[in-house]
């Protein structure tokens, strides 16, 4: 069941999340070409949550691998269960039965990506800031992500039945293999703009005044254009929102709860310090 | 700009299911399956616009953008980029007004004491960089952790039983060393001798290394040569600012702007090679220096005015620095740079920012 663009742009605005023309067709492409989905862009820009509204719209399990630096094919792929092996020839010896299969599915422990191969109804496959894991790591990926298998040794070469839909997401630390870039459709996610923004603000803050969201939208946007330290991604211009919208309930103006819930915004002293410098700009008032 | 067969196909089966409604879905598509990373984004935008926009064939085969990158052989991985590639929106390099030359700068060939002294550097460089046990653990005799898959390999053999015991450890690893090599007019005399002082921190540990001087450009790749005399070569092409202006705090600000420049600084023992005298407000420079301060393991600078015993850093600029660094020393040449070199482990068990305490020499 593969969704045309227009369905798919529907039911990810269904789950409040609000797509350009161009993520929609990376999306869409990914789905129908049945290729890993690379995506970069700023952090909180909304790269992890495609993932997650993704298995809610398909209706699939959500996988995800959180890479970091170390990381290896025993914590991504599988694992013996050791203890339990042992624990089965000893137990075995005492009552004098046979040892029987020591690499039967029992004693196999299945992390994320055997677990997104063998998933029944497919699954979606988020792999998190591959840039943090180490060159080695990528090594084992290619494998799995060219033909979505996995070989065990002592088992066999297991194939998806239903290959995962995965979201690779990067925060470009690092240079990733060109082999690795080869095999996955890209796409760059660029802030969202005014009118985009608005709509993601009034799906996941409800009850926010037309005025105030256009208003903190505006703020936002000349905000990004300073030159701060950490730009805010869109999570936090929600949770500024969220945090406005309380404070502007116990009295004060609108303008007023913006500036007081500024701490949920910018989380630098430095870029608060710019912006406190920049007020009248931003702000339109002192 | 290559597009591999692959991603070719790709392109064709994207077109093939569903044809594209109009000139901008066709662009994303093509943008999707052909593109593999930002930084070919501006080439690909010509090409498309180009061949599908305005009809036929290209004028001539759209030349690379005509600054350095390209004429580094065989180094496409984004060295010498000056402006941050975080940001796709046009327009973002704040050029810096000083000047700006264009010449490439000759670095002559290494005479005899030359290279006698790159090789004493060679093997002081890996001997004094700061250590770090890696993420990644490997076998081992003796150790913490068990390594279950080896434990269970031998009980196997052994018929179940635990005989021997294999363990894991986290080998030492150096940190990560990057080199910020101010270039412009006033270290002119230097900037040989710097550059072989760059060349040999390349060859002997993992390293990094930057020139700044109206500029910032990446010259690890350039350097990655077996000898020194082609390396110079490579880098007195790539880098086109020698010699100019010096806009240092901006320079500083351009590298901590990229996030890859900035993963690289970590954690790293962070060299800056500079006199430190800045055209105008020294503010972006003691800023950027204090950021990188909080960033590295260490943070040491170099500076030729420096070996004068009756030196003090009494300009603006580098008063300021001063309460951020952990050592500031005196390097104008191989010979000084080998002798500081050999002080680096003293400063790395040292307690940090001690630079302003030091009477100095």
């Amino acid at each position: 069941m593969v969704l045309g663009e227009e369905q798919l742009a529907a039911a990810l605005a269904r789950e409040g999340y609000f797509a350009d023309e161009g993520l929609l067709t990376a999306v869409h492409l990914a789905l129908r070409l049945e290729r890993p989905l690379l995506l970069e862009g700023e952090p909180g820009v909304g790269k992890t949550e495609v993932a997650s509204v993704l298995s809610r719209v398909l209706d699939r399990e959500l996988i995800r691998l959180q890479c970091f630096e170390g990381l290896d094919s025993g914590q991504a792929l599988y694992e013996w269960d050791y203890p339990k092996q042992l624990l089965r020839v000893r137990t075995a010896e005492s009552r004098g039965q046979e040892i029987g299969d020591l690499y039967a599915e029992e004693f196999l422990l299945q992390r994320p990506l055997l677990r997104a191969v063998r998933s029944a109804r497919g699954a979606v496959l988020l792999i998190d800031e591959i840039d943090r894991a180490d060159s080695e790591f990528e090594a084992y990926l290619l494998e799995f992500l060219s033909d979505f298998q996995i070989t065990v040794p002592e088992l066999a070469t297991l194939r998806a039945e239903r290959p995962p839909v995965v979201v690779l997401t990067s925060n470009r630390t690092r240079e990733l293999h060109d082999a690795l870039r080869r095999r996955c459709l890209y796409h760059w996610i660029a802030f969202p703009d005014a009118e985009r923004e608005r709509a993601i603000l009034h799906a996941h803050v409800p009850g926010l005044a037309e005025e105030a969201a256009r208003s903190l939208v505006e703020a936002v946007g000349r905000i990004r254009a300073l030159p701060l330290l950490k730009r805010p991604g869109i999570a936090e211009s929600i949770d500024w929102a969220r945090g406005a919208a309380a404070l502007v309930d116990g009295g004060g103006g609108w303008p007023r709860a913006l500036r007081r819930a500024l701490g949920l915004l910018i989380k630098d002293e430095e870029d608060t310090r710019l912006l406190e410098s920049r007020a009248e700009e931003v702000f339109g008032h002192r | 700009m290559g597009a591999p067969p692959n991603k070719q196909a790709d392109f064709f089966r994207a077109i093939a299911g569903a044809a594209p409604r109009d000139v901008t879905a066709l662009y994303w598509y093509a943008r999707v399956t052909l593109l593999s990373g930002v930084t070919g984004l501006a080439a690909f935008d010509r090409v498309f616009d180009a061949w599908f926009v305005r009809g036929g064939a290209l004028e001539a085969a759209v030349p690379p953008p005509s600054d350095v990158e390209s004429e580094v052989p065989a180094h496409r991985d984004g060295g010498g980029r000056p402006q941050s590639t975080v940001d796709v929106r046009p327009g973002s390099g704040t050029e810096a007004s000083g000047l700006t030359t264009t010449a490439g700068r000759r670095f002559g060939s290494s005479d005899a004491r030359q290279r006698d002294l790159m090789r004493a550097l060679h093997t002081a460089w890996p001997a004094s960089l700061p250590v770090i046990a890696s993420r990644r653990r490997r076998p081992a005799r003796h150790g913490r952790r068990l390594d279950m898959r080896r434990v269970w390999r031998q009980a196997r053999r052994d018929g179940g039983e635990l005989t021997r015991l294999r363990w894991t450890t986290r080998p030492p690893r150096a940190r990560r060393l990057l080199l910020l090599l101010d270039v412009s007019g006033s270290l002119r005399q230097h900037t040989p001798e710097l550059v072989r002082l760059a060349y040999t921190a390349r060859q002997a540990a993992r390293a990094e290394v930057f020139t700044f001087g109206t500029r910032l450009t990446r010259i690890t790749a350039a350097l990655a040569s077996a000898h020194a005399d082609p390396a110079l070569a490579v880098v007195s092409r790539a880098v086109t600012d020698a010699d100019g202006g010096t806009a240092i705090g901006v320079s500083l600000r351009r590298f901590l702007a990229n996030p890859r420049f900035l993963a690289l600084a970590r954690g790293a023992l962070i060299v800056v090679i500079s006199d430190g005298l800045e055209r105008g407000d020294p503010t972006p420079m003691v800023r950027a220096t204090e950021r990188l301060s909080r960033l590295a393991h260490r943070l040491v600078w170099w500076s030729p005015l420096a070996c004068s015993p009756t030196y003090r850093p009494v300009t603006r600029g580098m008063a300021g620095v001063l309460r951020h660094l952990d050592h500031l020393g005196g390097v104008r040449d191989l010979a000084t740079g080998l002798s500081e070199v050999e002080r680096l482990p003293a400063v790395t068990a040292g307690p940090r920012r001690i630079a302003h305490l030091k009477e100095h020499r």
